[in-house]
């Protein structure tokens, strides 16, 4: 079996393009998340932190609510366990109204691949 | 140590790793989702998983499983060892009962075709716009489902004569302090032979995401009212309480004005579906020719049975009668059909609207209500015609 000895000169440049494959691996992984991302704003990082740990971004991307509705599902989540400052829930609830208020137009979700079940088949 | 935010961000990215690298190339080549056994679905939410099927896929008088939806209050269990599933019988019972999977193979198995409809279906037509997962029209599909009957299970522990409700409880994971999706059925409902510990999904052992290995199916109801990954079933003297009875799952006891509060004492336990159709084809936005062309769908009623279905061609001047498919059953949809050839060119609207053996008609406009529950206006499709 071929082995690297600890002073072969290739080591080191092998070893880093790995590193960088795996990275890029990675990085390619992240930005392929079937998960929905949140829109930039200035309370993006507090919505992160605070609402994706329990679910993911499209159950908040889809919805077309006013302060007032928005406020109210705020107010829940934080009795159901969600972590949200006392100082950062006025920032929040701005965030959610602007980008996701019904004057927004609709969501387009997008549609899990066609044939699936037709490869699962083909395997067995 | 890692932010809530990294941590997701790091997780995610690891638990991809396993659906291999190909499938997440091709994810971000095409923007679909891969879900194993789910094809060509709407994805309305990924993380917990709810999924709706395309009206266009609805010709069927069987929804194929994988064009079934798929609807998670919560997390569905990553995995259950049906060795080591057991399902409980207790409460307001002479006899507690653990029951197997084996046990449940044993008894005598009862098949019910059910058209199973999310009390949510439609809620994204609702004017103004409620909270909750957008379904556009298609939270709903008809499968056979098989398993012994809750009234022989109910029989074997005894019920005492102080049972008033059967409550069910599965294995969804609860995040935070998540209210526990439990709820109840009137124990009448629960012994009237059809509702079921189902095991079987349109032939096949149920698949995790329909509730492996068992779930309740509790005919011409609501969808929340077939609790999925089964557990517990717990005789109580009274109605559950919890969020999801109350307020969740409650439907105005008179209709009020669209965007208006509801106090919670004018509102009632949503129980059986109501009234409604679908128009399957031809697609809204279809450029259609001078034809004949097809004009199908599906209509259903709950408990109730469809016994007409009307179409117009003309924004609602004129109905006329569609013909009814051959399939019929107990609380399973309609397939209906109607011939159609257009003599003007332009834009066309399309509405069905279905009656049912109880005289409810499927209205112009639906009972809005704040949670979006049981839409069921006349469907329109707009079609585009060159005569």
């Amino acid at each position: 079996m071929f082995k690297f000895s600890r002073f072969d000169p290739l080591a080191k440049p092998v070893i880093a393009l790995c590193g960088l494959l795996l990275f890029g691996a990675i990085a390619v992984f992240s930005q392929s998340s079937p998960e929905e991302q949140l829109p930039a704003g200035a309370a993006k990082e507090k919505a992160e932190d605070t609402c994706l740990v329990c679910h993911e971004a499209r159950i908040i991307v889809q919805q077309r609510l006013d302060k007032a509705a928005w406020t109210k599902e705020v107010d829940k989540m934080v009795r159901w366990g969600a972590d949200v400052d006392p100082k950062d829930r006025d920032a929040l609830i701005d965030y959610l109204s602007t980008n996701f208020s019904p004057d927004q137009p609709a969501y387009e979700a997008p549609r899990t691949k066609a044939d699936s079940t037709e490869k699962l088949k083909s395997k067995h | 140590m890692l932010s809530r935010r990294a941590f997701l961000k790091t997780a995610s990215a690891v638990a991809l790793v396993p659906g291999g690298i190909r499938s997440l190339l091709s994810w971000a080549s095409d923007s679909s989702i891969s879900i194993p056994g789910k094809d060509g679905l709407i994805v309305r939410s990924y993380r917990f998983l709810d999924l709706e099927t395309p009206v266009e896929f609805m010709t069927d008088w069987i929804t194929p499983v994988n064009h079934f939806y798929v609807r998670n209050h919560m997390l569905a269990p990553a995995e259950v060892d049906a060795a080591s599933w057991k399902l409980t019988i207790t409460g307001e019972v002479r006899k507690p009962l653990t029951l197997t999977l084996a046990d449940l193979a044993k008894s005598p198995i009862h098949h019910v075709t059910n058209t199973l409809e999310c009390a949510g279906n439609g809620r994204s037509l609702q004017s103004p716009k409620v909270p909750g997962i957008q379904w556009g029209k298609g939270a709903v599909g008809n499968a056979r489902f098989s398993g012994p009957s809750m009234k022989f299970l109910l029989e074997k522990a005894g019920l005492k004569d102080s049972a008033k409700h059967v409550q069910f409880r599965g294995l969804d994971g609860v995040p935070g302090n998540v209210p526990a999706f439990v709820r109840s059925i009137p124990v009448e409902k629960a012994l009237d032979g059809d509702t079921l510990v189902a095991t079987h999904m349109n032939g096949a052992p149920i698949s995790i995401h329909h509730g492996y290995p068992a779930r309740a199916i509790t005919p011409g109801w609501v969808g929340a009212a077939s609790c999925k990954w089964l557990t517990e079933i717990t005789v109580l003297d009274k109605p559950a309480e919890g969020n999801f009875m109350s307020p969740g799952y409650r439907f105005p006891n008179t209709p009020g004005r669209p965007g208006e509060p509801v106090k919670p004492e004018n509102t009632h336990s949503l129980t059986a579906l109501t009234v409604k159709s679908l128009v399957a084809a031809p697609s809204d936005g279809a450029k259609l020719n001078a034809g004949p062309h097809t004009i199908q769908g599906v209509a259903w009623a709950g408990e109730a049975d469809v016994i007409k279905v009307e179409i117009s061609t003309d924004g609602g001047d004129k109905w006329n009668p569609a013909e009814l498919g051959r399939d019929h059953a107990k609380y399973a949809w309609r397939l209906w059909k109607y011939a159609w050839r257009p003599t003007k060119s332009g834009s066309h609207v399309i509405l069905s609207r279905a009656t049912d053996s109880q005289g409810r008609v499927q209205p112009e406009a639906a009972v809005w209500n704040p949670s979006g529950y049981l839409y069921n206006a006349y469907d329109q499709v707009r079609v585009y015609v060159q005569v």
